[in-house]
């Protein structure tokens, strides 16, 4: 997306300095067992001081575990790792920190009851005598360390207060304290809108200004041409290619991550597909929809149709599709549930009324990671498979494994316990949830983040039959061009009001929507002072 | 993080990962098989080193003396499925009996009054902890802290900390000292709930429920269950069997008296534990349960068979509850 320029600056200095001899990271010929499946096969990677080296691939392709074996969770069974020429082999995370490693996982690692300054300080605050914490020269020294990496936080904010986006900052932050040779950032952008990625890419900037070495793990293949020096793929735990970024394409990167079989890349999802014929009735509308969130929305959801909420974190999104779930009251305004009037009274009430959500934290919102795909998927319909409140257990047990079939869950069976699933097959079992019966309105929150290329091309085939048989869908999301590739039209969403509804064809670039969003975001500052929720 | 598992998928199980899935199963008693090993170990034990143990009658006396722990822990197992606790069962048990008593000196003498006012005060008191716990937000160790206080204190005022005598005869063989399909009804009684407790807890919509609301409160909201109504019903199951092990109590010593079984709380939650549930909720089973109080049962009764001092006791049925959820801990 936009302001590549800007991006690619520092890091192009980095390229103009003179560059050390041996690499920072050299690893050579890695081989990695678990169980008698191979996780890792001959895997190399060279990672240079000051460079933002991407890694690639889809879930289950051997990321996870290479950076686990950097970061010293998992040792090797065969191969060499080099720092600066050493031979290293951690055998826990200790050592690995030790020699300069620091890793940002997806899994946020905050006490969520300290305030930033006090999160970033863990472990090394400034004692005076008796081990008395020194609290002001704390804040200071946090402070600085903050100004020096760019990132915008309030080091009084307390982590649980704070936006998701926010914390992920205050993770980074964290990471970054103390003497870092290697950054390795594990999908650290899935939650964040494009303005606070730029913020993120700046501080990696920074970082590797002073020559450390990052590697990225990503699943958006945009940002890999925003930041990244040099590209890894790996597939089925094997090398897939190395590239240097300026000279490949999106194009031959998902060939590398997918392999060539596939003929369906995820680039494709950019291209906005051929309009489909919408229902004129809308199955839900809302009209002057207020609470302490939301201002007078007005929106309306046709049958078949796919309808974007665009916007910032913070401006409103989650919480209009909140309060359609019946998890926000309605304190003024009227919903329309195919013409008939409707308040929401709670989550059963708007499920009877066919309405379904997929939340946006698959993990503290969706699903009970420790219980099957069959108690998971089953949770939902409870009353469908019950005879006065007793267990229809085959009925219940049939439908978990059609929904495993028909979603194209990878996994055992559908008494697979969740949490041993990846991110992208996590997220099928969410969708699994509605699969049956169809609902009339299928509320979506971020339907992508954290799941590889593979699955998220699965979940937009998904979501397109969920419309085809005649569900509306509203899908929140802080990937544009996702939102633009889905959509039939976009409504853009700031500080609780729907500012601006487009209809397909109108914008079909996700800069310009990038800019269009932008722009009614300074305007609303402007106009209303600028009202921030958000911590600056 | 999601890698390790992925490229299992498909590929056939070798028999060290077989062997090793056993282990853990074992240790973390995702299967009970430590539990059944534990028990057994114990009955050895006993059996070896006194010559009183092994007998009929022996069996039933454990058998009867774990009724109250065994009944009680049904309702508890649902507590703490649900990532709750209930600490007030013991004071409930005592109020229950009290009032059972009480209602049917006051009328008619009838036993059927008697077992409403039993089971109805349980149930009150566990809807006083579900409400108190859901609509206000309270965690359910400080609630329960609260009317465990509370209601022990209730049954010591309504007759001045005086027994109440039960005169009662269709009572006493009910509920305490007649037989049942040849079982002495106390052990009847605790099998009667346990049924009950297996079918609400793995065949039943409701249980289905507990798990979510335990293992995932939030995810059990967004999946449109009520998550207080379904906490406050376990309350409530809790309360009335809290009230069931009154009655029992009461009519084998034909009389209530407000300071029974105080401190039995402990052994409740421990028999829970010690059958797999997690304290972190979502996981249990009513069967684990049952053998958690037996092995709880069998360890006191054996322990005095020894000839083991009281304070001895003590400590060694705690270090061997700890021992035990050090390996069933997940």
């Amino acid at each position: 997306m936009g302001g590549a320029e800007e991006i690619l600056e520092p890091s192009g200095s980095v390229a103009a300095q003179p560059r050390p001899p041996t690499p920072l990271v050299m690893v050579s010929a890695i081989n990695k067992s678990f169980g008698g499946v191979r996780a890792l096969r001959d895997v190399n990677l060279e990672v240079r001081a000051g460079e933002v080296h991407a890694l690639l691939g889809e879930n289950g392709a051997g990321k996870s575990t290479l950076i686990k074996i950097l970061s010293g969770v998992h040792a090797f069974d065969s191969g060499a790792i080099e720092i600066s020429g050493r031979p290293v082999a951690f055998d826990s995370p200790a050592k690995s920190r030790d020699a300069g490693i620091a890793v940002v996982y997806q899994d946020l690692s905050l006490v969520e009851s300290l305030s930033v300054g006090d999160n970033l300080m863990l472990g090394r605050e400034p004692l005076a005598r008796f081990g008395f914490v020194r609290k002001r020269a704390l804040m200071v020294q946090a402070g600085a360390m903050l100004t020096q990496l760019g990132i915008p936080l309030d080091l009084k904010a307390t982590v649980g207060s704070l936006p998701f986006a926010y914390r992920q900052m205050t993770e980074i932050a964290k990471a970054l304290m103390g003497e870092v040779r290697l950054l390795i950032l594990d999908e650290p952008t899935s939650s964040l809108t494009s303005d606070e990625v730029r913020i993120l890419f700046d501080a990696i900037g920074k970082v590797t200004r002073r020559g450390v070495g990052v590697i990225y793990v990503t699943h958006r293949l945009n940002e890999v041409f925003e930041i990244s020096q040099r590209v890894t793929v790996l597939r089925d735990g094997a090398n897939a290619g190395t590239f240097v970024t300026d000279d490949t394409d999106m194009k031959r990167l998902v060939n590398a991550i997918v392999g060539s079989d596939r003929s369906t890349p995820a680039a494709t999802r950019a291209e906005p597909q051929a309009a489909r014929p919408v229902g004129m009735s809308p199955v839900l509308s809302l009209s002057d929809v207020s609470n302490d969130r939301l201002r007078a929305v007005d929106l309306s959801v046709l049958r078949g149709e796919i309808h974007g909420l665009a916007g910032l974190i913070g401006s409103g999104r989650t919480e209009i599709l909140e309060t359609i779930f019946g998890l926000r009251p309605v304190e003024r305004g009227a919903l329309e549930i195919e013409g008939r009037q409707w308040l929401p009274n709670g989550p059963a009430d708007a499920i009877n009324q066919g309405i379904a959500l997929v939340p946006e934290d698959r993990h503290v919102q969706g699903l009970v990671l420790d219980h099957s795909i069959e108690r998971n998927v089953t949770l939902s319909r409870l009353p469908y498979f019950s005879r006065w409140g007793w267990m229809q257990q085959r009925a219940a047990a049939k439908r978990a494994e059609a929904a495993v079939r028909k979603l194209a869950v990878k996994a055992q069976g559908a008494s697979s316990l969740v949490r041993t699933l990846s991110g992208g097959n996590q997220q099928k079992v969410v969708f699994g949830k509605w699969n049956d019966p169809r609902p009339r309105v299928l509320l979506l929150d971020e339907p992508t983040v954290g799941v590889d290329v593979g699955a998220r091309e699965e979940i937009y085939g998904v979501i397109r039959n969920a419309v085809r048989d005649g569900s509306g869908v509203l899908v929140v999301s802080s990937d544009l061009v996702e939102l633009i590739g889905l959509c039939d039209r976009i409504s853009v969403i700031v500080n609780g009001r729907v500012a601006r509804t487009l209809v397909r064809g109108e914008i079909d670039d996700a800069e310009e929507l990038h800019h269009l969003l932008q722009l009614y975001q300074a305007g609303q500052d402007a106009s209303k002072g600028a009202p921030q929720e958000l911590p600056a | 993080m999601t890698e390790l598992t992925a490229p299992n998928v498909g590929a056939a199980p070798t028999r060290s990962d077989r062997r090793r899935k056993l282990l853990q199963n074992l240790l973390r008693g995702e299967r009970p098989y430590m539990l059944y090993i534990a028990f057994v170990i114990l009955l050895v034990v006993f059996s070896l080193s006194s010559p009183w143990f092994l007998s009929v009658d022996n069996f039933l006396n454990i058998g009867r003396q774990t009724t109250l722990v065994s009944i009680v822990a049904v309702g508890m197992t649902f507590i703490i499925i649900a990532r709750q606790i209930d600490l007030s069962v013991a004071s409930t048990l005592a109020l229950s009996g009290m009032a059972a008593a009480l209602a049917m000196s006051q009328i008619n003498n009838s036993w059927v009054v008697g077992a409403v006012a039993g089971l109805g005060t349980g149930a009150l008191v566990g809807l006083l902890n579900g409400i108190l716990t859901t609509q206000l937000s309270i965690p359910s160790f400080l609630v329960t802290l609260g009317t465990l206080s509370m209601a022990r204190g209730l049954a010591m005022m309504v007759t001045n900390t005086k027994p109440v005598i039960i005169t009662n005869e269709t009572y006493f063989a009910i509920f305490g000292e007649g037989t049942f399909l040849g079982m002495p009804v106390p052990i009847a009684w605790t099998l009667a709930a346990m049924i009950v407790g297996i079918l609400l807890l793995h065949y039943n919509v409701f249980g289905r429920r507990i798990y979510a609301v335990g293992g995932n409160p939030t995810a059990a909201l967004y999946s449109g269950i009520n998550t207080r109504w379904v906490t406050t019903a376990a309350f409530v199951l809790t309360g009335t069997l809290a009230g069931l092990a009154a009655l029992v109590l009461s009519a084998r010593s034909h009389a209530a008296r407000p300071d029974v079984v105080q401190g039995m709380e402990l052994d409740v939650i421990a028999a829970v534990i010690l059958g797999g549930c997690s304290l972190f909720g979502g996981r249990g089973y009513i069967l684990g349960t049952l053998f958690g109080s037996l092995i709880i049962g069998t360890l006191n009764n054996g322990l005095v068979l020894l000839g083991v001092s009281s304070p001895m006791q003590l400590v060694i049925k705690g270090a061997i509850i700890v021992a035990a959820v050090a390996f069933t801990k997940r």
